[in-house]
């Protein structure tokens, strides 16, 4: 049987961010997938070891719009691992509860786009309406929508006071609600389920060999989540359920995340309920000593790595960025074989990707093994060159 | 002299191409107002009173733009199928009674006449995704000549229902048989649901938007048309939605015939009700794939639309 190569972006109505797929399809079903990334990297962590650290903390939080404040909390807690310090009890409930925050707002947003790529345009609309409630929530306690500047090395600089938690226990009622009219339609619904059940499955063994990580990973059932694994900021004091689905499709990739909605709301409520009192940060020094920090936080995508390397002055040496779309591209690849052409846009939204999270670049030639560094203007004049030919 | 004026300006002004035009302006407004109400959104807002003139901004706004022809296209069929597709979207609804029982063209067997143009539809958008030498394009009129396959046969079948009902291949006698016994909704309901799935089928609309699915095969085989093809192709895609609307309301509800004397408020009130139940099921429903509508068709709709006949038959016998 003779395979036709098909492409599929970089530039698609379907990808939000330029990724390139190069499909292998044999009549309908696809039997190989080629990827290709580096169309939009942007050097972030580069410039990071030439801003101080706590310049670094709104650079970080640049790195992902939607998972922002899951990127400025694994990052400060490795920068609070280097000084040795303890933050208030206050600071990390809050954390913990912009942390769930931003999770309910990421699935709402992701349910709607997931939906768009299945053709249903409703279910988009009414996810993105009620997930303004969720961002009004935000900007309550933040001042802002996305990129809420919350966090800072050593705690967090906005307190969350008593007339703010009544506002938000109206409106977490109102999306519970919505939450669990989601899960009905997304369970009864014969045209999401024709779409979804049996689509892009992705076997536990396989999973857990390709390192798949958060909502992918749990979707097909094994329970592995940094919050109750390895307990940051006050998870290890609040009760949770780590949900998991045991289909390994789309349809319990959707389920997991409106379960994690759920289990969210809940988590935010209990926090509020026993919130301590108490300051909210702790000075800090300019100076960072010499040493390493690795620092892993559940983002609402997965498991966001950073590591960072200090050698005693106000600037890192290194800071090493580890997003969770990266470590579950491979699985994606696995999943998307077998599939039909029809589903494909369907299967990638699946792992919710965010490709400029997972940008890397590095300059190898491949035939003498030699490697070397560019500066942005050396790379742009070369990339200038390239497309003149 | 006077029946020739009269004669000329009901083709020209009303119920022709003037009031057709007009409808068809209207009929989008409608849709798009409607769709956006279902889905918790404003719609067409800015242009004239709540946006009714949006379509007609967007209509000249496409027309003022630059034409394109991709080099690879067949030149003259690529440039002929907008033309085609509008005059064959626009010429059956001569035969659909507006103002009377009797519409502007009728005669006997003109039923088949109009099945006969809404295949061609469906065949020329094949042929315009063809000859535009798009990878899109083509797998887009690929699905557009598979889904035809699927939903033309209950389609027909759906229509044949009134025509065996009322004795007459001829729409105008189909509408006229229902303004003094009952309208055809009420015994043949089944036959009514077949004809709007398949109709949503035919107009490729959500959950059938397959050939032009926007998030896998952007937009499929009308990707290459811009500017002044893909106004035309926009407001053929309107006439067949008033067509869609008024097969419905005349086959199945007795057309401009209702309490009173067949008049055209009757028509226009059933036609709206008809787009109200086409955008209502678009905005229900996620996208099936290609396979899926096809087993769904073979497996449910066709087996039975002959049900729907059997009974017919058995009833009239």
């Amino acid at each position: 049987m003779k395979t036709i190569k098909i492409p599929f972006g970089p530039q698609h109505p379907a990808l939000e961010e330029p990724i390139n797929f190069i499909f292998e399809v044999e009549e309908e079903r696809v039997v190989n997938v080629k990827l290709r990334l580096g169309y939009i990297h942007r050097g972030i962590e580069k410039l990071a070891e030439n801003r101080t650290y706590h310049q670094n903390v709104y650079l970080v939080e640049r790195i992902c719009g939607i998972c922002s404040f899951a990127h400025t909390t694994c990052y400060t807690q490795a920068v609070e691992e280097l000084l040795g310090i303890d933050i208030p009890e206050r600071a990390k409930f809050i954390r913990t509860i912009t942390a769930e925050m931003e999770r309910v707002q990421n699935h709402y947003l992701w349910l709607g786009f997931t939906a768009k790529e299945a053709g249903f345009e409703t279910l988009f609309m009414y996810t993105w309406r009620d997930r303004e409630t969720i961002l009004e929530v935000l900007e309550t306690i933040s001042g802002k929508r996305v990129n809420y500047g919350m966090n800072t090395i050593g705690g967090i600089r906005r307190d969350i006071s008593d007339t703010m938690t009544e506002q938000i226990e109206d409106k977490l009622n109102h999306l519970e609600n919505r939450s669990k009219y989601y899960k009905k339609i997304c369970t009864k619904e014969q045209t999401i389920l024709k779409r979804t059940v049996g689509v892009g499955i992705l076997k536990p063994h396989d999973a857990l060999s390709l390192c798949a990580v958060g909502p992918t990973l749990r979707a097909s059932n094994i329970p592995r989540d940094v919050r109750a694994d390895e307990p940051y900021a006050a998870y290890g004091e609040i009760p949770f359920k780590v949900i998991t689905y045991k289909r390994h499709d789309v349809a319990s990739r959707i389920l997991v995340r409106i379960d994690e909605t759920l289990e969210s709301i809940n988590i935010i409520r209990y926090a509020l309920k026993n919130m301590p009192k108490g300051p909210i940060r702790v000075k800090v020094p300019q100076r960072v000593p010499k040493g390493e920090a690795v620092s892993r936080v559940e983002a609402p995508r997965g498991e966001d790595i950073y590591y960072l390397k200090s050698d005693g002055s106000d600037k890192p040496v290194r800071l090493k960025v580890r997003a969770p779309t990266l470590a579950n591209l491979p699985s994606l690849c696995k999943m998307l074989i077998d599939v039909n052409i029809a589903d494909i846009p369907v299967v990638i939204a699946g792992i919710d990707p965010c490709i400029a999270c997972a940008e890397r670049i590095m300059l190898v030639d491949t035939k003498t093994k030699k490697r070397w560094i560019w500066s942005g203007d050396e790379l742009r004049r070369y990339a200038c060159e390239w497309y003149r030919k | 002299m006077v029946p020739e004026i009269t004669a000329i300006l009901e083709v020209f002004l009303f119920p022709g191409f003037f009031f057709l035009f007009f409808l068809a302006f209207f009929i989008e407004w409608l849709d798009r107002k409607l769709v956006a109400k279902f889905q918790n959104r404003y719609g067409p807002l800015h242009v004239g009173p709540k946006g009714i003139l949006q379509p007609v901004a967007d209509f000249i706004k496409l027309l003022s733009k630059e034409d394109i022809k991709p080099a690879m296209a067949d030149r003259v069929p690529f440039v002929a199928m907008p033309l085609l597709l509008l005059t064959l979207a626009m010429t059956p609804l001569f035969c659909i009674p507006i103002t009377s029982s009797y519409a502007l063209i009728s005669f006997e067997g003109d039923l088949i006449v109009v099945m006969f143009l809404m295949t061609l539809i469906a065949l020329l958008l094949f042929i315009g995704a063809w000859v535009s030498t798009n990878r899109f394009s083509t797998i887009g009129g690929v699905r557009a000549g598979l889904q035809m396959f699927g939903y033309e046969i209950p389609l027909n079948i759906a229509m044949i229902g009134p025509a065996i009902g009322a004795g007459s291949l001829s729409i105008s006698e189909i509408v006229k048989w229902q303004s003094h016994g009952l309208w055809f909704i009420l015994t043949q309901p089944l036959g009514f649901a077949i004809l709007s799935i398949c109709l949503l089928a035919h107009l490729q609309r959500v959950p059938f938007d397959i050939p032009e699915a926007e998030t896998e095969i952007v937009s499929g085989w009308l990707v290459e048309f811009s500017g002044k093809k893909l106004a035309l192709i926009r407001l053929a895609r309107n006439f067949k939605l008033i067509l869609a609307a008024s097969l419905m309301a005349s086959l199945y509800m007795g057309g401009p015939s209702g309490l009173w004397q067949p008049n055209p408020l009757t028509y226009f009130i059933k036609l709206v009700i008809c787009v109200f139940i086409l955008s209502n099921l678009r905005a229900l429903f996620a996208r099936y794939r290609i396979d899926q509508f096809l087993a769904g068709v073979w497996r449910y709709l066709t087996p039975l639309a002959l049900l729907q006949i059997s009974i017919i038959q058995v009833l009239t016998w």
